[in-house]
């Protein structure tokens, strides 16, 4: 037992620490000496600041069904013209800093900016409509580091012109005297204040609340696992202001349950990555989430991560279907629907996300990383069933960069 | 951090095991029961100096060393998982970390300012070599006569680990075991501050260079100022390179923290071989580490 012990205590320091693979080394090879226990420390608060920056950019494509609707202002959408349509297109910066304020306490604060323009459908995947919008986000934290576990408090606000988000979270870890084990509690509230620029609606809000439980089990040397229970409740206006028949229930409650699974190959210098998320709504969606990831250590300088995510949901249960007989004009709701909604999103369909990332360490406290995904949506790619008919792929590629030097 | 628990005071128990100053540290709640409590972990330092010790007659070590060159000799559990982790190491450093270069001390005496004839080191290559050495169904076989094994390397710092655990077994959750500065620490002072661990100055050794905090883990250093003799301004070490049969010569000295004494040890160790690259490696293995050069330069990483 004491032997297992000390097989387990490299996996938490693994976890812990991120010691690089030498370091790893040197503490597996003294596991074969009998009843030596390894000491993982306690996470204190980091001794060196860190400053981070991120570049994202995004942008959506969208095969052109057929036109309908009329594509308003600046939107250079041609009819027939072209195979694919772009989209959405988003920019975005993100800088974040983390500051040790002294060995019990700790400060960290992210801002973003992101432009987002380009064009979205007012219902299913027609009928284009521009869209421009800037937003700023920032969010901090306080975390204070206790003996076995930390706790953080988070504020964090996001405005643009038509929407102002405000939330503020709690979140706590606690690890067992080993190290072994450790659990995590967190809370959030949130409150939203919609004004859409076309005042569809006035001064909505939206008002919603989560929690989150889970527990992180280190079973090997060579293994860590977690699970994750999470429970939203929210309630106000959930409904989409720039799409036409869109009503959705003023409430909305969702449960969701993940997960992972990092398994380490010492002889390979790599590390698997698995992870599985279940979740349900009061709105009648049901989703799976798989991702798997592959980390690979090149040398003690570079990682390489490919990444494959594959997702699937059902339909909403206010969702209205493409009608093949009216298309591509939009369907109007049952007369006596209380709720409705058009947005592809609430479709039943299934999508799958292929990812590299590249992190090149440029000296001890300074790192880039390179990530590139490509995401595409197909109701022929929904796990079970056909999924919701008459909508056109919908694909997105992002291109992230990212640099961070600690201090 | 921890709340301070005021009903325990901190005692020391200074002995002598493996040739050396050793002591232990730790807070109890009367002077009688930190006593009954040392005395269980200095018989375990006394245990392993006795079953390993190179100059024990009837330890297991002295017993493969006699052998060298004859039979094989079988190996219990505990002496079978050190030989293991003595192959890691050998294979981890390329054949630099080697619990068999003892055999080099028949070319170096370091009680008298000489240097051997590379004839007489030459002659001992042949005795040099983990990688000669056959382990297998739990037996050990050196197959040179002459040829030694030697555990100093980790030996000194196992014990500390497993006196460590034997008083964290006893309830023990404050203090340290020092055996001869390679040290274990059971939880920071019954205060919850840390112990502060002064690090000798390599040149001036009463003299302290650095003062290290520390709660928990284990601190090793290796160093050139031990044994060594100097010859026309050269200082020659008692770490010895056993793929050249020379003392190393670039760090003066090299402490390290790691979850285990054992691991810290060995890691100083392999660092003072890799002589230059040194630097790189200690990087490399995350670990926190105090490194002096042989121009006095400090390097730490913490």
């Amino acid at each position: 037992m004491v032997h297992r012990s000390a097989e387990v205590a490299v996996a938490a320091i693994k976890q812990n620490f991120n010691l690089p693979e030498l370091g790893i080394a040197l503490l597996g090879a003294a596991m074969s000496l009998p009843c030596i226990m390894l000491d993982a420390q306690a996470e204190t608060a980091p001794e060196k600041g860190t400053l981070s920056f991120k570049y994202l950019n995004y942008k959506e494509r969208q095969q052109v069904t057929g036109q309908a609707g009329n594509s308003s202002g600046w939107t250079d959408s041609q009819s027939g013209a072209s195979a694919y349509d772009d989209r959405v297109r988003v920019k975005a910066t993100a800088s974040s800093v983390l500051l040790p304020l002294n060995s019990d306490w700790s400060l960290s604060g992210t801002l973003v900016t992101d432009s987002v323009s380009g064009a979205s459908p007012a219902y299913h995947t027609q009928a284009l409509s521009g869209l421009k919008d800037f937003r700023r986000a920032m969010d901090t934290s306080l975390t204070r580091y206790l003996p076995n576990g930390k706790l953080a408090l988070g504020l964090g606000y996001s405005g643009e012109n038509d929407y102002i988000s405000r939330a503020v979270s709690l979140l706590a870890t606690q690890a067992s005297e080993d190290k072994n084990t450790t659990w995590t509690a967190g809370v959030g509230f949130q409150r939203d204040l919609i004004n859409p620029a076309n005042q569809m609606v006035v001064g909505e809000k939206k008002r919603g609340a989560d929690w989150l439980l889970g527990v992180t089990q280190v079973v090997s040397m060579n293994d860590i696992v977690q699970f994750n229970l999470g429970y939203y409740n929210g309630r106000g206006y959930f409904s989409d202001p720039y799409k036409i028949y869109d009503e959705r229930p003023k409430r909305r409650e969702h449960q969701t349950f993940q997960a992972r699974w990092n398994h380490h190959f010492s002889e390979l210098s790599g590390t698997s990555r698995l992870a599985y998320r279940y979740y349900t709504d009061t709105w009648g969606i049901r989703s799976h989430t798989l991702d798997t990831e592959w980390v690979q250590r090149l040398g003690s300088d570079w990682r390489i991560t490919p990444q494959l995510r594959l997702y699937s949901q059902n339909a909403a249960r206010f969702f209205v279907e493409v009608d093949p007989r009216i298309a591509p004009f939009p369907p109007s709701p049952l007369p006596n629907a209380l709720h409705f909604s058009e947005d592809q999103r609430l479709s039943a369909f299934g999508a799958i996300t292929l990812g590299l990332k590249v992190t090149r360490q440029l000296s001890l406290d300074t790192s880039m990383d390179v990530k590139v995904e490509q995401y595409g949506q197909k109701a022929a790619w929904k796990f079970t069933g056909a999924g919701s008919q008459g909508l056109a792929p919908f694909y997105a590629r992002s291109i992230q960069v990212g640099f961070t030097h600690s201090f | 951090m921890a709340s301070a628990d005021t009903s325990l005071s901190v005692f020391r128990f200074p002995f002598k095991a493996m040739g050396s100053a050793c002591e232990v540290v730790l807070a109890a709640h009367s002077e009688i029961e930190a006593q009954s409590q040392v005395q269980m972990a200095k018989t375990e330092v006394m245990r392993i100096e006795r079953k390993y010790s190179r100059y024990i007659s009837d330890s297991i070590v002295t017993k493969v060393n006699q052998n060298a060159g004859l039979a094989p000799v079988a190996c219990d559990d505990e002496t079978w998982a050190l030989f293991q982790y003595a192959s890691k190491l050998h294979a981890q450093s390329g054949g630099l970390f080697d619990i068999t270069s003892g055999a080099l001390r028949q070319a170096w005496n370091f009680k008298t300012a000489e240097l051997p004839s590379s004839d007489k080191l030459e002659a001992l290559r042949v005795k040099l070599g983990w990688q000669k050495v056959s382990l297998q169904n739990r037996q050990i076989t050196l197959p040179i006569a002459g040829m030694e094994i030697d555990l100093g390397g980790f030996g000194k710092e196992y014990a500390a680990d497993r006196a460590a655990q034997v008083l964290q077994g006893q309830g023990v959750t404050s203090g340290y075991v020092n055996l001869a500065g390679d040290m274990r620490f059971l939880g920071p002072k019954p205060s919850g501050e840390p112990w502060m661990i002064g690090i000798q100055d390599p040149r001036q050794t009463d003299q302290v260079i650095a003062t290290l905090p520390m709660t928990s883990g284990g601190l090793a250093t290796s160093g050139d100022y031990e044994r060594y003799f100097e010859l026309d301004g050269q200082r020659y070490c008692h770490v010895l390179n056993p793929l050249t049969g020379w003392p190393v010569k670039h760090w003066r000295t090299v402490s390290v923290t790691a979850p285990a004494t054992v691991v810290a040890g060995c890691t100083s160790t392999m660092a003072m071989l890799m002589e230059e690259d040194g630097l790189a490696f200690l990087q490399a293995t995350g670990f926190d580490f105090l490194a002096i050069d042989c121009k006095g330069k400090v390097y730490v990483r913490q």
